[in-house]
């Protein structure tokens, strides 16, 4: 299992919005952090979010069992550890 | 009789912002040109001082200007002396840093000051452009708009508005990432991939109960039907 936090506010919308889109990307709710959970693989598209670089190099709030192997100006993608 | 009067407490934290942050300079006439006449920053208190003691401390002048919330950036203009370290090295009149310094270590050391809107940022953004310290950079950060420039004595100044208010999950973020922090930085090897492998354990375990509370505290009061 691929996993990830992103905190809700209002600039990480279209983060969360382009990982609800993707059916192999479950989302749900851990207070006030959004799960990202997938079998494989999760990767977000930087255009597709809108989000300005600041932005996009801050959003990812917390690994489980996960570990980033990409996050750059194109995509961030996350495997399992 | 007893008396009424019932004490508070005082708050636990009591101090009300910056009273003054000082930095030397050794262009005081720049100094003056950059902080009262371009931002038009009030002068607001100097001292005129003969120096005295053991060490043989220069005479000076301490000078202060409003940085607005009674908050003031202060100056020591001491007569006679001369720049320490290399002065074609990257830094500024405190202090010159190694040749190969990254300049995202320079400017790391550097004083925000806070504006209410985005009308405010831009008449200081303008007020520098027409002056001899132009805006190096405006950028947009997360949650923040800000303008920078270095003054005549290299320090970095920032001016920066709220793009909007803080909110509450924000600051429980803010307390798992130090909680965090504090756990991996004293181990090995500390790095961002440690950092939110710890904030993840943090979130399972506090984030919960935290929204919990937070609904319990926001809930309405019981109306009372009559």
């Amino acid at each position: 299992m691929t996993r990830l936090y992103v905190l809700e506010v209002p600039e990480n919308e279209g983060f969360v919005e382009v990982a609800a889109a993707d059916p192999v990307i479950t989302v749900d709710k851990v207070g006030p952090y959004f799960r990202l959970s997938a079998d494989d693989d999760i990767v977000i598209d930087r255009r597709a979010t809108g989000a300005r670089h600041a932005v996009w190099y801050s959003a990812v709030a917390g690994l489980e069992n996960s570990v980033i192997t990409q996050q750059d100006k194109n995509a961030l993608r996350v495997q399992r550890r | 009789m007893t008396d009424e009067l019932e004490i508070v407490p005082k708050a636990d934290h009591r101090v009300m912002g910056v009273d003054h942050a000082a930095f030397p300079t050794f262009d005081p006439a720049g100094t003056v040109r950059f902080y009262r006449d371009v931002l038009r920053f009030p002068v607001v208190h100097s001292i005129c001082a003969a120096g005295w003691g053991p060490d043989k401390h220069p005479d000076f002048i301490h000078f202060f200007f409003d940085i607005g919330n009674d908050d003031r950036i202060a100056f020591f203009y001491y007569f006679g002396l001369k720049p320490y370290g290399d002065q074609t090295a990257p830094g500024d009149s405190w202090a010159r840093l190694d040749h190969d310094t990254p300049q995202f270590f320079t400017n790391s050391r550097h004083l925000a000051i806070h504006v209410v809107d985005e009308e405010d940022l831009l008449e200081y953004r303008k007020r520098l452009d027409d002056s001899e310290w132009p805006v190096e950079m405006q950028v947009m950060h997360e949650t923040i708009e800000s303008i920078y420039t270095h003054d005549p004595n290299g320090y970095m100044i920032e001016i920066t508005r709220a793009l909007r208010p803080v909110t509450p999950q924000e600051d429980l973020d803010a307390a798992i990432t130090i909680d965090a922090l504090i756990d991996i930085a004293e181990g090995e090897d500390p790095s961002m991939d440690k950092l939110l492998e710890r904030k993840a354990q943090l979130i399972v375990e506090r984030a919960e109960a935290w929204e919990r509370a937070q609904q319990h505290e926001l809930a309405p009061e019981p109306v009372l039907v009559p």
